[in-house]
């Protein structure tokens, strides 16, 4: 039986991960690998609940917004990150000290 | 039955892609391997019975935002360990012993803190389940009725980020910089 505390412990074990990869990698891009796995951690906790215990669909409404905004923000991100080589011909974040260049 | 191994599968593949985002240490690697875990990710809504979900899990993310991270790693530099300006062993920064013991620690504790803050809501009674049935009519019902708001926001952010991202990386002279 599939009960909510597996679901549960496969979104942690995501969330830790993606925590691990933010704090453990010094590269830009393997930086934003880890929010990806943050957010959809998220998500898929919003919509375990929903199944489980409220059964209304506002969490899954949640979860869509919640994939928009990661959308959004790998766009932006990413962008930073091009820009950001094309000014210092790096993507280590130890190199990303200071705002004007 | 065939709920529970679909449940098993897309754990599996969730958690192994995600550990291998972790320990490998090739950075195009580390982005086909998050394909896996936001492919088991996907599976996942498939077994919660969020079938609107899953689809648009599998087309954002599969078909934008991985594909999205492959370019900017191939823009910039790609793989190779080459050194630049500022020296060798800049562009892979994969991580070294500190930085990973470093995340083991942050890890463990907040491994603690989850568990004794949030035991009580992990351990709450469920209500039943929902009724297995598609889940597309009542979500665009409920997305330009009570969530109207937010869903006309979001349409705003995404044409924000479009224009702020061509925006950031659009090639300039090297006069203008100056």
């Amino acid at each position: 039986m599939i009960t909510l505390p597996s679901y549960l412990f496969v979104s942690f074990v995501l969330f830790a991960c993606g925590l691990a990869v933010m704090i453990a990698r010094k590269n830009i891009v393997a930086i934003l690998l880890g929010i990806e796995l943050i957010l959809n951690a998220a998500a898929l906790n919003f919509a375990a609940y929903t199944k489980f215990v409220n059964q209304n669909l506002d969490g899954h409404i949640i979860s869509l917004f919640i994939i928009v905004i990661a959308a959004a923000e790998a766009a932006v991100g990413l962008a930073i990150v091009i820009r950001f080589y094309q000014i210092k011909e790096s993507i280590h974040i130890d190199d990303a000290t200071q705002l004007q260049s | 039955m065939f709920d529970q191994i679909f449940f098993i599968l897309s754990a599996v593949l969730t958690m192994g892609g995600a550990l291998a985002v972790v320990f490998t240490r090739n950075l195009m690697h580390a982005c086909v391997f998050l394909l896996a875990a936001l492919f088991g990710v996907a599976g996942l809504y498939a077994t919660l019975n969020a079938d609107f979900l899953a689809a648009t899990q599998l087309v954002v993310y599969a078909g934008g935002v991985v594909i999205l991270m492959l370019f900017a790693i191939m823009l910039t530099g790609g793989v190779q360990s080459g050194f630049n300006k500022f020296g060798i062993e800049k562009i892979p920064g994969m991580g070294n012993g500190k930085t990973f013991t470093a995340a083991i620690v942050a890890v463990v504790v907040m491994c603690f803190v989850i568990f004794k803050l949030l035991r009580n809501a992990v351990l709450i009674a469920p209500k039943g389940e929902m009724v297995n049935e598609s889940t597309v009519e009542k979500l665009g019902t409920l997305l330009v009725t009570d969530h109207v708001l937010a869903f006309e926001l979001s349409s705003i952010l995404l044409l924000g980020a479009l224009i702020g991202a061509a925006v950031i990386a659009r090639p300039r002279h090297i006069k203008e910089d100056v």
